[in-house]
């Protein structure tokens, strides 16, 4: 297979990993409004877990780590999300309560960042800043791919789970449940007045997300083989941040086209570009750049995204078509049923 | 015991450093209330110039290079913030928006940065100099003048905000920034000369942090960012007392906890303190109505 | 202050029932004492008014009866049951409602899913449901839809049901409002100023709906500045002064109190001709 095959087919994967982390983010942020800075962690913790119950036993291997339990691949993914689970049930329980947006934006940055120091310096948890390499392939024996036809393999695979879980988070945001987090979003106080339990919303949220999270993180280290520490670098929750207004907050949709247009052009594409010579990391540092002024356009001009959220209407809600019709439909004559404020105000008056 | 003293010593350093930048954080978001997620690299750019002026072609004297320095990176915090920050402050009320702008400001410079330095670490040429017993401790004449910096100034913040008018502005403006514009205080004014002192501030706090380190990269300030975050929280958010006191305890601390456990934990010593804090007062120490 | 009793003694000649009491209520901001031992009891069934000049901590009791805020001592009885300092959820779920002084539409949803939210017990709400029993959401989902519909459109929001909350006028989302605490089916609901800031006509119409509530067995207790408001529509009256309960009683009693009418009635009726 050429080269060209093999950066299409990267770029294929990196559009469909995104698209999966970019749905697990707009579920906190964009339906229930956590400010999850930290998120970019919980994609890390589902790497390291997947890869290291994918690989066998730590010894004899020259690299440190727990678990290495030689799991087949959609079952140690699935613990990968998990794992990343249950750091949302910790990071729920400390920041979640009464914490202002700063505040929480704050905690988990730093939480983010100190996640990473632990990794990185801690060798006996997941080999320190050598990261985990040498994670198998999955299915690669079964069905004798090589190295050049995994690439294309896995790619298909990342699309077949990113369509099922873009299909159960639709069914998510299209239930109450998902209003209820959008109710949250807009004003916890009313929702809580309202009868629902803020928090007890927040963390399942946080669950759904950080699962996403997690097999996005699993199918990294899955794809490529190994994962280490320079690869969530807490700045990378805003790339992140980045694929959802760009693609827009709130829809699902949009987290496919913000992936495409921030992670497969902007950021993967010009890492294919040649070097210019003498000045190693120019192209990534104006990229960069490039990155961080557009994002600032993007807000400015359009804020909503290039897929903005949907209106949800009536009909779209299960409102039978004949109830809608045929009732005070003209826009603009007078509203309302005029019969039982006159009577009621006769009744006050009838009072005095 | 000597380790422990020694440790102590650092500590007083590295509390002198987040005192001046957290206090430069705390005031911008005392008025603005917002985190501005830039900070750690404006201190950056300010140890850049500062180390340019100095080393490269104008050798300047260092003390002269660092006051420049830090002015120019106030000059830019006027600038960035009239261009781009408060735009968006205004026209979102969500403080989401502007917390997201500031980080994409952040992106920015940090590569801008890496454009023109590059990713290797430079080194401040600053002549070996014997260490001086004071007390117990055991310091350089640098990390003393440092030190001599940071109380300097807390007592010229403290001055300010507490006698001049400027200051009395500044705290009305703290407190509730809609009252303050009615009874007749020039907000858009006290916003300027804040963005002016918060940027002097981060850029003489990443001239001193380069010059007590020895080093700098542009990812040194962003990493120092996060312990100020830590000295902050702690504080109280908005706090410029808290903020000092925070400093001290957050310096202390990690430098203790450096010497006597593992330095490449040190950070994790201030999260730690963060938590503890959050648990027991989740708005800090000085915790002040209305910002937590 | 806290004196424990469970389910308010009836005081009144007729044996009036109690939907709501509270006793000696404090609550201090930054060491200012804004709800100073407030003590009343909200008859069931009735609607009731909250008067008092500005400052005198009505808004800091709605929130506090309605557990949007703690309060720093006293307690709280709904119906038989001690509520003092419950989360709002919880008052939420025994049937207490409320609405806000300053709208706060849920600004990103519809007019009608604003009324979808409030709906009580959703099996939607849980994900176990959402994905094993989807025709039971469904089916619950299309009777909501359907009730919120009809109370959209005895609230004349109707053709306003697809438009985002944060579309609306001042006006209209004072009704969304209060028909989104409608949706909940409430047993009690508390109402912050709503006709404060809308015109003449639409202080009529609100005034019909909410003795529309009261026909149907809703207990009512609304703050309200406009005498003539409160003299048509409550049938009693909580006089809030200073943080404390001043008086209660019939407006018309409390008219020939002189106590009440030198301090404060004149306060509220100079306030309430200014608009």
């Amino acid at each position: 297979m050429s080269n060209i095959w093999y950066y299409v087919f990267t770029l294929v994967f990196f559009l469909f990993d995104y698209f999966i982390l970019a749905m697990g983010l707009n579920i906190q942020y964009g339906e229930t409004g956590i400010l999850n800075f930290a998120y970019i962690g919980f994609v890390a913790v589902g790497s390291y877990v997947t890869g290291a119950l994918a690989l066998p036993s730590s010894v004899g291997t020259g690299q440190h780590y727990i678990l290495g339990l030689g799991l087949p691949f959609p079952v140690n993914l699935i613990l990968g999300g998990l794992a990343s689970c249950g750091l949302a049930v910790v990071v729920a329980l400390i920041s979640l309560r009464r914490l202002r947006t700063d505040y929480l934006a704050m905690v988990l940055i730093s939480l983010s960042l100190v996640l990473y120091d632990i990794c990185n310096n801690f060798v006996p948890l997941f080999n320190g800043a050598d990261g985990l390499y040498n994670v198998p392939e999955p299915f690669a024996g079964v069905l004798k791919l090589t190295t050049n036809s995994f690439i294309p393999f896995f790619a298909a695979v990342t699309g077949v789970i990113a369509a099922l879980l873009w299909w159960v988070m639709s069914r998510i945001t299209r239930s109450p449940q998902g209003r209820t987090f959008r109710a949250i979003r807009d004003d916890e106080v009313v929702a809580a007045a309202l009868g629902k339990d803020v928090f007890r919303n927040q963390l399942k949220s946080m669950l759904i997300g950080s699962f996403y999270a997690g097999v996005g993180g699993g199918l990294i280290i899955q794809f490529s083989g190994s994962f280490n520490p320079t690869a969530w670098l807490p700045g990378e929750t805003f790339v992140v941040f980045a694929v959802l207004i760009v693609g827009g907050v709130g829809n699902n949709v949009g987290m496919l086209v913000g992936s495409l247009v921030v992670e497969t052009l902007l950021i993967h594409l010009p890492a294919f570009l040649p070097a210019i010579p003498g000045h190693p990391g120019l192209i990534e540092y104006f990229d960069s750049v490039l990155i961080g002024i557009l994002l600032m356009a993007m807000l400015w001009f359009r804020p909503q995204g290039i897929v903005p959220e949907r209106v949800r209407r009536a009909l779209s809600l299960g409102a039978p078509a004949n109830l809608v019709a045929g009732r005070g439909e003209a826009p603009g004559s007078a509203p309302g049923r005029p019969v039982p404020v006159e009577i009621a105000t006769a009744d006050a008056q009838g009072e005095k | 015991m000597q380790l422990f003293w020694l440790s102590v010593g650092f500590g007083l350093v590295t509390a002198s450093v987040l005192a001046i930048s957290a206090v430069g954080l705390s005031l911008q978001f005392g008025i603005t209330n917002y985190i501005n997620f830039a900070y750690g690299d404006f201190m950056a750019l300010g140890a850049f110039v500062t180390y340019v002026l100095n080393n490269e072609v104008l050798h300047w004297n260092i003390w002269v290079a660092l006051v420049a320095g830090s002015l120019a990176i106030g000059v830019l915090a006027v600038i960035l913030n009239r261009l781009i920050l408060s735009p968006f402050a205004r026209r979102f009320s969500k403080s989401f928006y502007v917390l997201i702008v500031t980080f994409g400001l952040s992106l920015v410079l940090l590569n801008i940065e890496y454009s023109i330095w590059g990713a290797d670490v430079r080194f401040f040429q600053m002549p070996i100099d014997r260490a001086l017993h004071i007390g117990p401790l055991l310091l350089t004449k640098y990390q003393l003048v440092v030190m001599a910096i940071a109380i300097v100034l807390m007592l010229g913040v403290h001055a300010m905000l507490k006698t001049t008018r400027l200051g009395k502005s500044m705290r009305a403006m703290s407190d509730n920034t809609t009252l303050a514009m009615t009874s007749g205080i020039d907000t858009k004014r006290i916003t300027t000369i804040t963005w002016f002192l918060s940027g002097t501030l981060a850029g003489l706090a990443g001239a001193v942090l380069g010059i007590t380190e020895g080093n700098l990269t542009p990812a040194s300030g962003e990493l120092f960012l996060f312990v100020i975050f830590a000295a902050v929280i702690v504080g109280g958010v908005g706090s410029i007392y808290g903020a000092m006191a925070g400093a001290v305890l957050i310096g202390l601390a990690t430098e203790i906890s450096a010497a006597f456990i593992n330095p490449a934990y040190k950070l994790d010593t201030a999260f730690v303190i963060l938590i503890l804090t959050l648990l027991v007062r989740p708005a800090g120490l000085f915790a002040r109505p209305g910002k937590a | 202050m806290t004196t424990d009793r469970t389910t308010t003694p009836a005081t009144g000649p007729d044996e009036t029932r109690f939907a709501l009491s509270c006793d000696g209520i404090t609550k201090a901001f930054q060491g200012v004492r804004a709800v100073n031992g407030a003590t009343f009891d909200v008859p069931e069934g009735l609607v009731t008014a909250l008067i008092g000049p500005n400052g005198a901590g009505k808004t800091t009791v709605v929130n506090i009866l309605s557990g949007s805020m703690t309060c720093d001592s006293g307690t709280e009885h709904i119906g038989g049951t001690d509520v003092t300092n419950w989360p709002s959820y919880r008052i939420a779920r025994l049937g207490l409602m409320r609405t806000f002084q300053l709208s706060r539409e849920l600004g990103g949803l519809t007019v009608l899913e604003n009324l979808l939210v409030a709906a009580p017990d959703q099996a939607g709400e849980s994900m176990v449901n959402v994905f094993f029993r989807p025709s039971a959401v469904r089916r619950q989902e299309r009777e909501n839809v359907a009730r919120a519909l009809d109370i959209l459109e005895t609230y004349g929001l109707f053709h306003l049901r697809d438009n985002r909350a944060s579309d609306l006028s001042g006006g209209q989302k004072k009704l969304l409002e209060i028909s989104r605490a409608v949706m909940a089916s409430p047993k009690v609901l508390l109402l912050d100023e709503p006709m404060a800031g809308v015109n003449p006509a639409l202080i009529e119409r609100i005034g019909g709906y909410i003795l529309d509530l009261k026909a149907a067995g809703v207990t009512v207790l609304m703050i309200e500045h406009n005498l003539s408001v409160v003299e048509r529509i409550c049938d009693h009256v909580i006089v809030l002064a200073e943080g404390q309960t001043l008086a209660t009683g019939k407006l018309s009693d409390l008219r020939e109190n002189e106590e009440v009418v030198q301090a404060y009635l004149g306060e509220v009726i100079d306030a309430s001709t200014h608009g």
